[in-house]
């Protein structure tokens, strides 16, 4: 065991206690509950950079496969007592399955058109929830979700919420980190840069296409699962069309082509807008303007830092060393 | 017949605001989600001066017009640009966009509060009826004027030296500024023509509903469909498509369900982009290596 562990490196054995024991010494439970919403939105967002970041396909309707996930997870256990882990994988399922549905117009949209179709989709989710009152209950939404249960064990407390999200986003931030550096990410990453070059390469760029999309749907349904258990109800305000936006802004802030960006970005967004409530009335507008400042000096996001905060660490450790040159915007293409 | 006629206004005004969204992209190539927002400022300030400083309708509303056209400048200068300068990804410049909605919906509602304000129509509210047909007499200015102001765009586009640089810009940039045109300047253009549609279509639509904080939100999205129905970047298609979107609206809202009105509308656009993606009043445009 001490021999394995000798080969990870200090910091990440620090930040794995770090993230275990943030509980324990954390005893606000808001804190902690804005903590366990970062993690929710982080597991949408990991979704969205594998398609927006790498396939370079833009979904403003995130909200509404975060919104099926929510109602599928949460309609199953209440009205079927279906299984928390079941309800949870089948609402991964339906909402992977609603990727595939809008994956397949979307296939052949690109850029203003392609925003509009997802940005279509969002709403018309969040108006079938409105609507269809005798399943989704309308605009007032379900409310009274069961708490999760699997192994005998029920969670209830914001503590146990906290170790079950970071559980399941340390399997998802692992998947993605897997998919992105194996072949189909390569394929995606194809995409991005040049669809018709990838298609005459004899890459099926339609099916990865859908692919994309299905696989950004299937994370944002599991997040959407967890919320709705996490936040006991489900109505379709929280899964509007600013939803989408503010999923997009984390995506893009946190920096979209890497996938420990959209952590980065969740994080920094919701802290922002938590940190910022003295504010009152100006809140959002220092938010919108902060938003601006990012987008306009940070193109690559926050995570675009990374390798010049990483060269002044060597610098710090080997002062000899005088670090590589010109390692900022690693992947500098940019789209246009 | 009637879904019809309540159609036409609403299609007027998605069509006016659809145009600035055409507008921009076809100059600049972005998208610009605050476009609704400029509707909404056009709509407070007009009402301001309407209602609180007392001047009449028409030098209120152009005024108005005016100080967004001075707005969209601005978000040219101060947003656009330095994005522009640096080579940002597209999906940063509609997040930039969106930071500028966020902040005018602020402002908005630090200046005029959260309660809906009533802007009551300069021509009365009494219904006017012919045969089994009800129309408001706003109905009647908010078409008239929008397609006067339609008719002035072509003729700014078609006989001014901006309009003719504009169109040139839009045809092929990279030639544009070759000959001499100073590409960014008619980006700044477009931005304020644009602003001063987005705030005549909010002044415009404002008696018939209220002038709120977030009613950009909306009429936003709306204009951005009916300009990609249309095909963005395409003016005729533009107003083509406001129209297109108002009538169905207006008969989807009507015979079928008033709930699921825009959820038909949206489907309905889901499938158009299918078929056609790149709009309905597009020529296809097949993408070359």
């Amino acid at each position: 065991m001490l021999d394995r562990m000798r080969g990870l490196p200090w910091w990440k054995i620090a930040g794995l206690a770090l993230v275990l024991l943030l509980p324990l010494a954390v005893s606000n439970r808001y804190y902690l509950h804005v903590l366990n919403l970062v993690g929710i939105y982080s597991l949408v967002v990991i979704g969205l950079n594998l398609l927006s970041g790498y396939t370079g396909q833009v979904s403003m309707g995130q909200a509404g496969f975060f919104g099926v996930g929510a109602y599928v997870s949460a309609l199953l256990m209440m009205r079927l007592n279906v299984p928390f882990v079941v309800a949870v994988s089948a609402a991964t399922l339906v909402s992977a399955l609603c990727g595939v549905v809008i994956g397949i117009p979307a296939m052949r949209l690109s850029g203003p058109y392609l925003v509009m179709a997802t940005v279509g989709f969002g709403e018309i989710m969040r108006l079938i929830m409105v609507n269809w009152v005798p399943v989704t209950m309308g605009a007032a939404g379900l409310t009274g979700i069961p708490l999760p249960s699997f192994l005998g064990m029920q969670i209830s407390s914001e503590r146990g919420f906290y170790y079950l999200i970071c559980a399941v986003l340390y399997l998802a931030t692992l998947e993605a980190l897997r998919l992105s550096n194996s072949k189909v990410g390569r394929t995606f990453l194809a995409i991005r840069e040049d669809d018709l070059a990838a298609g005459a390469m004899g890459v099926p760029t339609d099916r990865y296409k859908v692919a994309a999309f299905a696989i950004s749907a299937a994370y944002a349904g599991i997040a959407g699962a967890l919320y709705g258990s996490f936040a006991g109800v489900a109505s379709p305000d929280n899964f509007t069309f600013d939803v989408s936006v503010l999923l997009l802004c984390m995506s893009v802030v946190g920096g979209n082509r890497t996938i420990y960006g959209a952590l980065v970005g969740a994080l920094a967004l919701t802290v922002f807008s938590e940190a910022l409530r003295f504010l009152q009335g100006y809140r959002l507008i220092v938010y919108g303007a902060i938003l601006l400042a990012t987008v306009i000096f940070m193109p690559q996001g926050l995570s675009g830092l990374a390798p010049a905060v990483a060269q002044v660490f060597r610098r710090m450790h080997f002062p000899g060393h005088k670090g590589q040159n010109g390692v900022a915007g690693d992947k500098g293409e940019t789209c246009r | 017949m009637q879904y019809l006629l309540n159609g036409l206004p609403i299609g007027a005004t998605y069509a006016l605001i659809a145009l600035g969204y055409s507008l921009i992209y076809a100059s600049a190539g972005v998208l610009n989600w605050a476009q609704g927002d400029m509707a909404m400022l056009g709509a407070y300030l007009a009402y301001t001066l309407n209602r609180i400083v007392g001047l009449g309708f028409l030098p209120s509303m152009l005024v108005a017009m005016a100080c967004a056209a001075l707005v969209g400048t601005l978000v040219e200068r101060g947003v656009l640009r330095p994005l522009r300068r640096r080579a940002s990804p597209s999906i940063n410049l509609i997040i930039a966009t969106l930071g500028v909605a966020i902040i005018a919906r602020n402002l908005a509602l630090i200046v005029w509060g959260p309660d809906p304000q009533l802007f009551p129509s300069p021509v009365g509210s009494r219904t006017i009826s012919v045969g089994s047909l009800n129309l408001l007499p706003q109905d009647l200015l908010i078409v008239g004027v929008a397609i006067f102001l339609m008719l002035l765009l072509q003729y700014f586009l078609r006989f001014t030296r901006e309009g003719k640089a504009l169109r040139a810009v839009a045809q092929d940039r990279m030639a544009a500024s070759l000959m001499g045109i100073v590409v960014e300047r008619s980006d700044s253009v477009a931005f304020a023509t644009s602003a001063a549609l987005g705030a005549a279509a909010g002044i415009l639509i404002a008696p018939l509903f209220f002038v709120t904080f977030n009613m950009g939100a909306v009429i936003g999205i709306k204009g951005f469909v009916a300009a990609v129905v249309g095909g963005l970047g395409n003016i005729p298609g533009a107003i083509a498509g406001g129209f297109v979107l108002g009538l169905t609206e207006a008969v989807a809202g009507g015979k079928i369900s008033s709930g699921y009105r825009d959820a038909i509308s949206f489907g309905v656009l889901i499938l158009v982009l299918w078929l056609r993606p790149s709009g309905l009043f597009s020529r296809v445009n097949r993408a070359k290596v």
